[in-house]
C-alpha cells in the first residue's frame, strides 16, 4: 500500500459516543508515532503508525461518505486479515454505518445469501478470486451493491464494470471529498450514538442459514472493559499495553478475533501483526513471537500435535532429552492443574531444571516464549492438550461467550483456574444456569440488539425477563466456575434415555495427534457410534514411518493398520468414560471435510445435519 | 525487533551483516585478538606457587608468544595475502559458479604489474619506482582488466569447458613471462626480480612516510618489520573481507548467485549474462591482483614461475575444504590449507628429535632416514622416489583431503558448522 502523502493532523473533534472509531482518532493525537499494525510483505513486516493508520482510516471514511454511504448503512467486507480490513472496519464505524465480515472461504452461494440479507450497499474484495465470487451471484438479489472495491489490482485489467474501484481510487475520492468537506466525518463521529450498531457478526450456522447478529458501540465497549481491561485476567496483572504484540490470523469477521485484535489494539495500544495466511501461522508465530495469543482449540491441538509428531522424529539424542522434557511437562501440568493453575515447589524445581534444556526452545519453537497471556475459546478444548502446554510453561486460559454477549460471559483467572471449566463469570454481569434446562443465561450490557431483520428468531433467543438463552447447558462446579457440557441441541438421548454430551467424547478422541474430526452419533439409538477423520499430516507422517504404502487420503483411511491406530485411541477415550458412553463402533471419514463442500462452518466446526446426510449410509451400517 | 530477532521490518535489518549485539561482540573480540596476535604480551613472570613440579609452570610465564617473532608471523602474514586472493576466487568460483584454473594467472599479472611500477629498473629489468599507492591499486586494476578480456569466454563456455580455457590462461601467463618484454618485467627465467618493499611514500622521496620495511616505533610499540607487515596485511584482509561480504548481498551479488544456479533461468528472468560474469571475471582478478602484488612483497623477490597450476590448484582445493560460496569458508580454508603443513612439517621434526619412549616409538615405525627400515616417511628434506618426504606427503594429504570433502561434506569446513549450529538451532527437533 502506498504511504499517504498530504497528512493532516487529525480533526479534533468532542461529542458523540465511544466508538472503535474515537477510540482511534485518540490513539493517533495522543502517540502518532506508535506502531499500530505490521504487514508483511515481500518477506519484509512493512509498518503503519498510527499516524499512517489513522489518516488511511479517514480517507476512507471520507470516501465512504463521497459513495452515499448513510447512517445505518451496511458496508462488507471479503478479505483476509489485512490493514485494510481494520482500516475500513474502523472507517464504516466512523461515519456511524455497520461492518459485515464475510470469511474469505465463504462460496459464491454464502457471499449472495449474506449480501442480500445484509442489504450492503458497499462491498470490499480482497482480490480477483473474492470479486469473482461477487460476480457469480445472482445479480438482481444484489442489486443494491452499488459499488465494489478491491485491494490487490492484479488480474483486473479486463474487467468491465463500473461498480469496480481500485484501493487507491477510493482513497483518492476520500482526499478530493475531504478537501471539500473537511468535518465531515467529524461531524459523524461526533453524533455516534452508544446503540448505532456497529457491526453485524453472521453466526456459523451449524443449524439452518446464518443470522447476523447486530453489535452496538455499547456492546464493543462493555467487552473492551470486561474482557481486555480486565487486569484481573493477565497472570503478570498488566492489561495489554504498548509494548504488547498480536498476531492477528483468525478471520477477523468472528468475534472473537475482532475481540483480541482490533478491540484490544484500541483499548491498550498492542501492535496487531498480520499474519500472511493461515498456512503460514506457525512460522509467523515464530517471528513475531506474540505477547497476547488467542487461538481456538484447533490451532492448539495443531501445535500440540505438531510438537509430538516432530519430537517422534527427533534424532536419538534430542529424542532422549524430549521425552524427560515431556514427561516432566505430565508431572508439572498435573501439578499445576491441581493447584489451580498455581505452582507448586516441586513443579517449579522441575520447571527451573527443564526451562533451559527443553520447555525455553519448545516455546521458541511453538513461538509463544514471550507470550504473557494465551486464550482458548469459541469451541471447548480437551484438558489434555490444555495441560500439556501449563506443564511446557505456556499457561493458556480458557474462556467462554459467544457473538450474542459480546463474548462476555466467563474467563478463567490466573491462579484460580479449574481444568474442564470454562472460569467464572466477569465481576458485575448477570449470569445464571437455568434450573429446568441447565441453559447459561447471560444478562449485561453486552447482550446484542437482536438478529438483523429476523424478529421472530431474536424473540426465541431471550427469555420473557431479557436474558440472552445461549444455548449451552452448563453447570456449576464448587460454585464458582461454569463447566459446559454441551450445546443444548447437540445432547444425546440414547434409545436406553440416557442423556450424553457429544463433544467431551469427541474431544477427547481430538486430543490425539492423528484424530482431526470426530461426530459421536447416537440420540435415539442403543448405542454410541462414531464417524472418524484423521488428520493427514500425522497420520500420513506415521505411516511413512511405519511404512505403509498409500496414495490419498481415502486410501489411507482404509489401511488397516490405521483402523488399529484409530481403535487405539478409541478404546483409549472408552477407558476415560462411562459405559454408557463408550464408541461401540466407529466408521472413517472418506474425505477431507471442507467449508466449500457445506460439511464445516466457516469457523471449522462440523454442521452435524450435513453431516449425517451426506454420511448417512455409513451411520446406518454401523447400527 | 527487541527480543524478536526474526521480526524484520526492513531490508537493511535483514541482510545485516551481524545482526545481535553477541555477533557484534564477538566479532570485535575476534578482530581485536588478530590484531593483537603477533605482539607479545607478559603475564606471569614469577613462579606459580603450588604449581611448581609441573614442568611448565616451574619458571612462570614470561610472555604469552602467540606467534613469536619468526617463521610463524611469516606463515600467518601468507594467510592473511593467500586469504585476499581466496575471496576473489570463492567470489568468482562459489557465487558466481564461473569455475576458474586461472586464478594465479590473474595474481601473476597483478605481481608483474606491481613490479614494473613499483619496482627500482636496472639494466636487466624495466621498473618506474612508483609508490604503493599507484602500484598497489594498479596491480588490482590491470588484472580486473585483463579478467574483462577474459570474461566473454565464460559467456560461451561453462563447467569442465570454461575450466580449461581458464587452465590454457596459466601457460600463456608462463610462456609471456618468458617472452622478451615479459623477462623485462619479471626477470629472466628463474632468477626472477628483486620486489620493492612496502614502504609507504607519498612519492619518490627518500624517507618513506611510514616505514615498512625496518623494525621502529609505531605509536607507542616497538614492532618489527615482520609486525609491521603483518599488521598492514591484516587491515587489508579486512577490508576484503567486508567488501567481499558485502558484494555478496548486493545487486550485483545476488545476480552472480542467479548466475550460479541457473545462467539461462537467470537471463529469463532479467539478470544480465554477459554483464554479471564480466564484473564477476573483473572483481575477482582485481583480488588476485592485490593478492599476487603482495605475495611477492612477502617473499621480496618475484618469479614468474610461481603463478603455474598448482597455485590454482591450491586455490581450488581452499575452496573445496573450506566451503565454496562463503566468505567464511575461502577464509577458514585458506587457514587450513596452508597451515596443514606446516603442522605436519613441524611434527615430523618434532618426531625426528624423539628418542626413545613412545614418541620415539613411533617416530621409528613412521619415519625412515634412507632405504632399508619400515618408515614411509623420508625424514630428510630431498627425497626422490619410496619413502615420500613431508612435502609429497602434503600433496597426498590434500588430494585426499579433497576428495573426503567433495564425496562426505560438499560445503567444506563451513558446511560442519553449519551442521553443527543446525543441530542446536533445531533443538530439541531434528526439523
Amino acid at each position: 500500500m502506498a504511504v499517504v502523502e498530504d497528512r493532516v493532523s487529525p480533526t479534533p473533534t468532542t461529542g458523540g459516543a465511544t466508538t472503535v472509531a474515537s477510540l482511534a482518532r485518540d490513539w493517533a493525537q495522543r502517540d502518532p508515532g506508535h506502531i499500530a499494525f505490521r504487514e508483511k510483505s515481500y518477506g519484509i513486516w512493512e509498518e503503519f503508525t498510527w499516524e499512517e493508520a489513522w489518516e488511511l482510516i479517514e480517507l476512507s471514511a471520507h470516501a465512504l461518505l463521497e459513495l452515499g454511504v448513510d447512517v445505518a448503512d451496511r458496508v462488507s467486507i471479503h478479505a483476509e486479515d489485512r490493514p485494510e480490513w481494520v482500516i475500513v472496519d474502523i472507517a464504516t464505524v466512523a461515519i456511524r454505518a455497520t461492518t459485515v465480515g464475510m470469511y474469505p472461504t465463504n462460496p459464491a452461494a454464502e457471499v449472495e445469501y449474506t449480501l442480500s440479507d445484509s442489504g450492503a450497499v458497499i462491498h470490499i474484495g480482497e482480490d480477483q478470486e473474492q470479486v469473482d465470487k461477487v460476480f457469480d451471484c445472482d445479480q438482481d438479489k444484489i442489486s443494491q451493491v452499488r459499488k465494489v472495491i478491491y485491494l490487490e489490482p492484479r488480474g483486473f485489467s479486463e474487467y468491465d464494470d463500473d461498480r469496480l474501484i481500485f484501493w487507491e481510487a477510493f482513497l483518492e475520492m476520500g482526499r478530493k471529498h475531504r478537501a471539500a468537506n473537511p468535518g465531515a466525518v467529524a461531524d459523524r463521529m461526533a453524533a455516534a450514538q452508544d446503540d448505532d450498531v456497529m457491526t453485524f457478526v453472521y453466526t456459523s450456522g451449524t443449524t439452518g442459514p446464518p443470522k447476523g447478529a447486530m453489535l452496538t458501540n455499547r456492546n464493543s465497549m462493555f467487552a473492551i472493559e470486561k474482557i481486555i481491561a480486565e487486569s484481573r485476567a493477565m497472570p503478570d496483572g498488566k492489561p495489554p499495553n504498548k509494548s504488547d504484540q498480536i498476531l492477528t490470523y483468525l478471520p477477523l469477521c468472528h468475534v472473537a478475533e475482532r475481540i483480541f485484535s482490533t478491540w484490544t489494539m484500541l483499548a491498550g495500544g498492542p501492535t496487531l501483526n498480520f499474519a500472511e495466511s493461515i498456512e503460514t501461522v506457525a512460522m509467523n508465530l515464530r517471528e513475531v513471537q506474540p505477547t497476547l495469543f488467542f487461538a481456538v482449540p484447533r490451532i492448539w491441538e495443531r501445535v500440540h500435535a505438531g510438537v509430538l509428531i516432530r519430537g517422534g522424529d527427533s534424532s536419538f539424542f534430542k529424542k532422549m532429552w524430549l521425552n524427560m522434557g515431556m514427561k516432566a511437562a505430565d508431572r508439572i501440568g498435573k501439578a499445576k492443574v491441581a493447584n489451580g493453575g498455581n505452582h507448586t515447589t516441586s513443579s517449579r524445581i522441575q520447571h527451573a531444571i527443564f526451562y533451559p534444556l527443553v520447555f525455553r526452545a519448545l516455546q521458541e519453537r511453538v513461538g509463544l516464549r514471550h507470550c504473557r497471556r494465551a486464550a482458548s475459546g469459541a469451541a471447548p478444548i480437551a484438558p489434555e492438550v490444555l495441560q500439556f502446554f501449563m506443564g511446557i510453561g505456556i499457561e493458556v486460559f480458557e474462556l467462554y461467550g459467544m457473538t450474542e454477549n459480546s463474548a462476555v460471559a466467563t474467563v478463567n483467572y490466573p491462579g484460580r483456574l479449574k481444568l474442564g471449566t470454562v472460569g467464572e463469570a466477569y465481576d458485575g454481569i448477570g449470569l445464571r444456569i437455568d434450573e429446568e434446562t441447565g441453559e447459561i443465561q447471560t444478562k449485561h450490557e453486552g447482550n446484542f440488539l437482536g438478529y438483523w431483520q429476523k424478529p421472530e428468531k431474536t424473540a426465541e433467543t431471550f427469555t420473557e425477563d431479557g436474558w440472552l438463552k445461549t444455548g449451552d447447558v452448563g453447570e456449576w462446579v464448587d460454585g464458582t466456575h461454569v463447566k459446559i457440557v454441551d450445546r443444548m441441541k447437540d445432547i444425546i438421548i440414547t434409545s436406553g434415555g440416557k442423556n450424553i454430551s457429544p463433544s467431551e467424547i469427541e474431544n477427547s478422541l481430538k486430543a490425539s495427534p492423528f484424530i482431526k474430526e470426530a461426530m459421536v452419533i447416537g440420540d435415539g439409538r442403543k448405542y454410541l457410534t462414531a464417524l472418524v477423520g484423521i488428520e493427514l499430516d500425522t497420520v500420513g507422517n506415521w505411516a511413512l514411518r511405519k511404512n505403509i504404502p498409500y496414495t490419498t487420503y481415502r486410501d489411507l483411511t482404509e489401511k488397516a493398520e490405521v483402523l488399529e491406530l484409530v481403535q487405539k485411541v478409541v478404546d483409549e477415550t472408552n477407558e476415560k468414560f462411562a459405559r454408557v458412553e463408550g464408541i461401540k463402533k466407529f466408521a472413517m471419514i472418506p474425505k477431507e471435510l471442507d467449508h466449500e463442500d457445506g460439511e464445516l462452518t466457516a469457523t471449522q466446526k462440523l454442521k452435524r445435519s450435513a453431516m449425517t446426510d451426506l454420511f448417512g449410509d455409513l451411520v446406518e451400517s454401523m447400527y | 525487533m527487541y527480543r524478536r530477532p526474526k521480526l524484520y521490518t526492513s531490508y537493511e535489518q535483514e541482510t545485516q551483516l551481524l545482526p545481535t549485539w553477541t555477533q557484534k561482540g564477538l566479532a570485535g573480540a575476534f578482530i581485536a585478538v588478530l590484531f593483537l596476535l603477533p605482539f607479545d604480551i607478559p603475564v606471569i613472570t614469577d613462579p606459580i606457587p603450588g604449581l611448581g613440579w609441573l614442568p611448565i609452570f616451574g619458571d612462570g610465564i614470561p610472555v604469552v608468544r602467540f606467534l613469536g617473532d619468526g617463521e610463524w608471523i611469516r606463515v600467518t602474514s601468507q594467510v592473511l595475502v593467500l586469504a585476499i586472493a581466496a575471496l576473489g576466487l570463492n567470489l568468482l568460483s562459489g557465487v558466481a559458479g564461473q569455475v576458474s584454473l586461472g586464478h594465479a594467472f590473474f595474481m601473476g599479472v597483478g605481481a608483474c604489474t606491481a613490479a614494473y611500477l613499483g619496482g627500482h629498473a636496472d639494466s636487466q629489468v624495466w621498473g618506474h619506482s612508483l609508490p604503493i599507492w599507484i602500484w598497489l591499486p594498479g596491480a588490482g586494476i590491470a588484472a580486473a582488466l585483463v579478467g574483462i578480456i577474459v570474461s566473454p569466454v565464460a559467456v560461451r563456455v561453462r563447467g569442465i569447458y570454461l575450466a580449461i580455457v581458464t587452465l590454457g590462461l596459466v601457460f600463456v601467463g608462463i610462456h609471456l613471462g618468458n617472452m622478451s618484454f615479459g623477462r623485462k618485467i619479471a626477470g629472466p627465467p628463474s632468477l626472477g626480480r628483486e620486489f620493492q618493499d612496502l614502504d609507504i611514500r607519498l612519492w619518490k622521496e627518500e624517507t618513506p612516510l611510514i616505514n615498512m620495511s625496518d623494525d621502529g616505533r609505531w605509536l607507542f610499540f616497538d614492532v618489527t618489520e615482520e609486525q609491521k607487515r603483518y599488521l598492514f596485511f591484516l587491515v587489508l584482509a579486512i577490508g576484503f573481507t567486508v567488501l567481499a561480504k558485502n558484494l555478496v548481498r548486493t545487486r550485483t551479488g545476488r545476480a552472480w548467485q542467479a548466475i550460479r544456479d541457473r545462467d539461462i533461468a537467470a537471463e529469463v528472468m532479467g539478470v544480465p549474462d554477459f554483464k554479471s560474469k564480466l564484473e564477476a571475471f573483473a572483481i575477482s582478478s582485481f583480488f588476485a591482483g592485490i593478492a599476487g602484488a603482495l605475495v611477492v612483497s612477502l617473499s621480496g623477490h618475484l618469479l614468474s614461475d610461481e603463478f603455474n597450476l598448482f597455485f590454482s590448484v591450491e586455490f581450488i582445493a581452499i575452496l573445496l575444504i573450506g566451503g565454496a560460496g562463503t566468505t567464511s569458508g575461502a577464509l577458514i580454508g585458506t587457514f587450513f590449507v596452508i597451515m596443514i603443513p606446516r603442522f605436519v612439517e613441524e611434527f615430523t621434526r618434532w618426531l625426528a628429535d624423539a628418542e626413545g619412549g613412545v614418541s620415539g616409538a613411533v617416530a621409528n615405525a613412521i619415519l625412515t632416514g634412507g632405504e632399508g627400515d619400515f618408515g614411509f616417511v623420508s625424514s630428510g628434506i630431498e627425497s626422490q622416489g619410496w619413502p615420500l618426504s613431508v612435502a609429497d606427503w602434503n600433496v597426498v594429504l590434500f588430494g585426499v583431503l579433497i576428495i573426503v570433502f567433495l564425496i562426505f561434506e560438499p560445503l567444506g569446513l563451513f558446511g560442519i558448522w553449519i551442521k553443527v549450529r543446525n543441530y542446536w538451532k533445531g533443538w530439541p527437533f531434528s526439523y
